[in-house]
């Protein structure tokens, strides 16, 4: 043979190999596409859901340098911005920002600026950006305006070119006129007059302020007049900060699908080099050196990792489709970001699924490739041979179990951030999972001794157990992953929804609440018309600063009203309401300034008042479920004694007993609220409800989607058996052995095996529970709960188990009754 | 007690299709040895196969104990094999996760015929006492077939099939096994068909017939 020769002729014969049993590649390539498609999926989501981030700002945001914001959140007046223009600063251009809604309930972005404001080089620019080169700026900026739709957006919600647009509340956009670049996200870009009108406002959003040296910076801080203020632009930074949980989150479940799908991997190439042995030692018989076959398995790896990747990042395509509608609708509720429907698929992650992939099989390979080429040390050709190697195979995951412990036991000494929680949960997981072969094996073994009076039949049918471990470790292993995140996971959305339910029904406890520009709230309280059926009234104030480099609200309440005074707190030091509500300088704060901004109890906080900053003493922290941003509460009086600009954040009112809500809305009406500005108690418990559903509806397809794996590893596995067993069945049936008793004997040992695996994710599950609630929720969002173990998810997953064991033992009956009479009449024949 | 009657069996084979079995007669009475030879390919284990009901025939009857294989369902079949025939393979297919002593008791316990005196008595002769406690894989290749042939005694089945049983075993070994076979057979009182290739091992059993061109004959040509 030349030189040359041996490789391809390896290649070829371990690659002949898979046309005689192409089921094997079939595993092989599930296993890949399994774990490539959720992890690439979740990828494709996270890497468009940051670039829309930075689309959300690049029209304005980005290009401005600094934002001029009014420190009470109210916005900034129109004189103010003339005021500015006119004192020389070319710089500063208006900007409107809104979100609202469609008739069809699908959120918009609005973003509006005054494009012949933007500075010198930024109109044109600008204007490219949004690839509106062609686009008439004329008919942009006057009467009726335009729209100007991404092409992508306007696709989605099946708008045409000159179409106008009918928002929720009836109002419409002007005539849509459709940009040909993406840049603007999924925002909807118009002149700031038309925004102006179409939102029935007076006053800007912000003023942004374009490139500008530290001495321009400086002499527009001095021109800023008393309630406007100069601030760096950070909001693209929030709302990276703000997501990246979500999309750490979102990878840690993607890699757990992606660990999931090796388990399948590893079961196939075992079960792939396990099948060609005679083939691997007649070619080193022939004179194949230990090397050339590496090489070999190593470019069989390379081809596996293409195909794999390849149809891996197809179907994650097509799940990163199906998936988006609910990671946006989580960046819409959790933090209001707007993400759009245009997925695109870049060369890096492409990269990086064909490296994972890689990684990924060469693990797999890496065990019983060394095996192989230390001599026939692989499982041998008898059920007895392979329960010793898989007896060596177990202390060996249980050695690698044990460092894995003691690994996780140092990374929660000193966590303190999500990826080291991640980190955490991994090593517990795995350490779990390689700890289950050999639990397993315990199991079966004192099983075994209380079965060891049993008659013959009912000990042999147990014992086959010893002959399946081997082929179901790994489909067990990737089956105890996926039961602990399903019932982790779960718990954790469980609990949260109760936390969350409970936490409404304190804090909604009014009757109406109303949100309304034009209503003067403290007014309407105190009317004495309104005295006949108004039981309480609560006329919140509040006013937005920034603390700790984030917007952040200070709201202040009424300290008569029942939602005050009953006030649930998670923590607070003694008489902390009574205290605060007294005027002692003291504050309360959400947990999300305990947990992520650092505040402790009776800590000093400072804040920026309009008299200059101002400290209070923390009482207490509320629970602040669903807010990605810090909140204060203070007394009213101290708002409006600390701040100038202070602004009705809405009103709740309780009826009292036997009055009808219409008798509420006629005075509202009178008082000159809109219908459509207050909401029943019962509708906003029920909205809040279903948002939170809506959020977590990723989760939940996550879910499903990694038991499916979990699923399909056990349908390999078993599959693997029925080939591997096949004469070995037959003898048996040679043997008088009924069809039933043999299905016994493969479903036995099976339901035993999933059975204990189960057991093992329940305690599991309350642990990952557990470190998610306590530790890695708290981290991510700052908000706390009681952890609430119910039975209920554990009972359904056992029930899903079973349905996935039947389902997998169905397919396995047919194949077995395809198969066996043929192996039957082999019988006797070389073997 | 085992009756084949022109038995046809054809194959079809990517050249076309092959007749390996063309009109059999045969008659094996209770416990009567009969040792089939032919050359490889010549359709001896298909014969066999054909017996235990492990394939069916294209034309003719077989009968087992007068009962015809093709009336029975797989039921049946299943249970005329572990009561009434026994089979014994070049491969002894030993349970690997049971002892030797529930291997030995394995299809007696399936058919409810356990012997405890007979079971030691095959047990002393086939010289496994010391093996019992043992696990398949520790036992040498001509232990394992005495395991096998244990196996398939135990439950003094009618009839016994045997395929090449000596196979895997040395010349040394494969005559001593041979004749305590027979004598276990003729012990238990089956009957019994065993295919081979070698004449050695034929002229320990009591009447021999050659598989030719699909028929079966008296005398080697």
């Amino acid at each position: 043979m030349p030189r040359s020769e041996p490789l391809g002729v390896v290649v070829r014969a371990l690659l002949s190999h898979y046309w005689r049993h192409p089921w094997q590649a079939v595993f092989l390539l599930v296993g890949l596409l399994a774990g490539v498609a959720l992890w690439s999926a979740v990828q494709i989501i996270n890497s468009h859901a940051r670039a829309s981030y930075a689309e959300a700002d690049f029209v304005l945001g980005a290009q401005a340098t600094h934002w001029i914001r009014s420190r009470s959140g109210a916005g900034v007046r129109q004189a103010d911005y003339i005021a500015f223009r006119r004192a020389g600063f070319r710089q500063v251009f208006p900007v409107v920002q809104a979100r609202v809604s469609t008739a069809d309930n699908a959120p918009l972005a609005i973003i509006a600026t005054d494009l012949l404001a933007l500075p010198t080089g930024m109109a044109g620019d600008g204007g490219d950006a949004l690839g509106s080169a062609n686009l008439d700026w004329l008919a942009f900026v006057q009467p009726p305006y335009q729209a100007w739709f991404p092409a992508s957006v306007a696709d989605e919600l099946g708008v045409a070119e000159g179409q106008q647009l009918t928002l929720r509340d009836g109002r419409r956009l002007p005539p849509a006129v459709l940009a040909a670049r993406e840049q603007q996200g999924r925002q909807i870009f118009m002149d700031v007059g038309a925004a102006l009108t179409l939102l029935g406002r007076d006053t800007f959003t912000a003023l942004a302020v374009g490139p500008v040296s530290p001495e321009v910076a400086a002499r527009l801080t001095a021109a800023l007049p008393a309630e406007l203020m100069l601030e760096a632009n950070q909001q693209r930074l929030d709302l990276t900060q703000l997501t990246a949980s979500l999309h750490t989150q979102l990878t840690a479940m993607s890699l757990l699908s992606f660990a999931v799908g090796l388990f399948i991997v590893f079961n196939a190439v075992r079960f792939s080099l396990w099948y060609r042995r005679p083939t691997l030692r007649t070619l080193r018989l022939v004179g194949v050196s230990v090397r050339a076959l590496a090489l070999a398995i190593v470019a069989e790896t390379l081809v596996w990792s293409v195909l794999g990747s390849a149809l891996g990042l197809l179907a994650g395509w097509g799940i990163s489709h199906a998936l988006l509608p609910s990671v946006s609708a989580s960046l819409q509720n959790l933090y209001g970001a707007v993400v759009g429907a245009d997925l695109l698929l870049d060369p890096a992650t492409i990269a990086i699924a064909w490296g994972m992939t890689l990684v990924g099989l060469a693990f797999a390979l890496a065990w019983p490739l060394l095996l192989q080429l230390r001599g026939p040390a692989l499982p041998g050709g008898s059920a007895s041979a392979g329960v010793l190697a898989d007896a060596r195979a177990r202390r060996v995951l249980l050695i690698g179990a044990g460092v894995l412990l003691l690994l996780a036991a140092a990374v929660y000494w000193q966590m303190n951030s999500v990826i080291e929680g991640f980190a955490l949960l991994a090593l517990l997981l795995f350490a779990a999972a390689w700890a289950l072969p050999q639990a397993l094996a315990s199991a079966h073994r004192l099983l075994g001794c209380a079965l060891a009076g049993a008659p013959l039949v009912q000990r042999w049918i147990v014992s086959d157990g010893w002959a399946q471990l081997p082929a179901l470790r790994t489909a067990m292993m990737a089956l105890l992953l996926a039961l602990t995140a399903n019932l982790g996971v779960e718990t954790l959305v469980g609990s949260f929804r109760t936390a969350l339910a409970g936490w409404l029904d304190q804090r909604i406890g009014a009757d109406i609440y109303v949100n309304s520009a034009q209503l003067d709230t403290r007014g309407f309280v105190a009317d004495p018309a309104n005295a006949g059926w108004l039981a309480a009234g609560h006329a919140r104030t509040g006013v937005t600063i920034r603390w700790q480099g984030r917007p952040t609200k200070v709201y202040g309440l009424d300290t008569t009203t029942p939602d005050t005074y009953a006030l649930p707190l998670a923590q607070a030091a003694p008489d902390a309401l009574t205290r605060w509500s007294s005027g002692e300088r003291l504050i309360l704060a959400n947990e999300q300034a305990h947990y992520l901004g650092g505040l402790r109890l009776g800590q000093t906080v400072m804040l920026p008042t309009d008299g200059g900053p101002t400290n209070y003493t923390v009482a207490g922290f509320f629970h602040d479920y669903g807010n990605p941003y810090y909140q204060f509460y203070l007394p009213r009086e101290e708002v409006a004694r600390r701040w100038h600009d202070v602004s009705s954040t809405g009103l709740a009112l309780w009826l009292k007993a036997g009055v009808s809500a219409e008798t509420a809305e006629a005075a509202l009406v009178a008082a000159g609220a809109q219908p459509g500005e207050w909401f029943a108690q019962g509708d906003i418990k029920r909205l809040s409800m279903k948002i939170f559903d809506r959020t977590f509806a990723m989760t939940a397809a996550m879910n499903t989607l990694t038991l499916l794996v979990a699923g399909a590893a056990l349908l390999t596995a078993l599959l693997a058996i029925l080939h591997e067993r096949l004469p070995e069945f037959a003898q048996w049936r040679a043997l008088g052995v009924t069809r039933r008793e043999l299905l016994r004997v493969i479903a036995v040992p099976l339901a035993l095996f999933v059975t204990l695996t189960w057991l093992a994710a329940i305690p599991l599950g309350a642990l990952l529970s557990w470190l998610l609630i306590h530790d890695l929720n708290v981290m991510s969002f700052g908000w706390s709960m009681p952890m609430l173990w119910s039975p209920l998810p554990a009972l359904k997953l056992g029930l899903l188990s079973a349905g996935i064991v039947v389902l997998v033992l169905a397919i396995v009956l047919s194949q077995l009754t395809r198969k066996l009479p043929q192996a039957m009449a082999q019988l006797g024949s070389a073997q | 007690m085992l009756s084949f009657s022109g038995v046809v069996k054809r194959y079809a084979q990517p050249e076309g299709e092959v007749t390996v079995l063309a009109g059999v007669d045969l008659d094996i009475v209770a416990g009567e040895a009969v040792a089939l030879l032919g050359e490889s390919g010549s359709g001896k284990s298909t014969l066999l196969h054909l017996a235990a009901g492990l394939d069916t025939p294209d034309v003719g009857r077989i009968a087992v104990g007068g009962h015809a294989l093709a009336a029975m369902d797989d039921r049946a079949l299943a249970a005329l094999r572990r009561g009434t025939v026994s089979l014994v393979f070049q491969q002894f297919h030993l349970i690997g996760t049971l002892s030797v002593a529930d291997n030995i008791r394995f299809q007696a316990a399936l058919c409810g015929r356990l012997d405890p005196a007979f079971e030691a008595e095959l047990i002393e002769r086939l010289g496994l006492r010391t093996q019992l406690d043992k696990y398949p894989h520790q036992l040498s290749g001509g232990q394992q077939q005495r395991v096998a042939i244990a196996r398939a005694l135990l439950h003094r089945p009618a009839l016994v099939l045997a395929d090449e049983p000596t196979g895997n075993l040395d010349e040394r070994s494969s005559g001593a096994v041979m004749a305590l076979f027979r004598d276990l057979v003729k012990a238990a009182g089956s009957a019994l068909l065993m295919v081979t290739h070698s004449r050695d091992m034929a002229d320990y059993l009591d009447r021999r017939l050659w598989l030719r061109e699909g028929r079966l004959h008296d005398a080697p040509i």
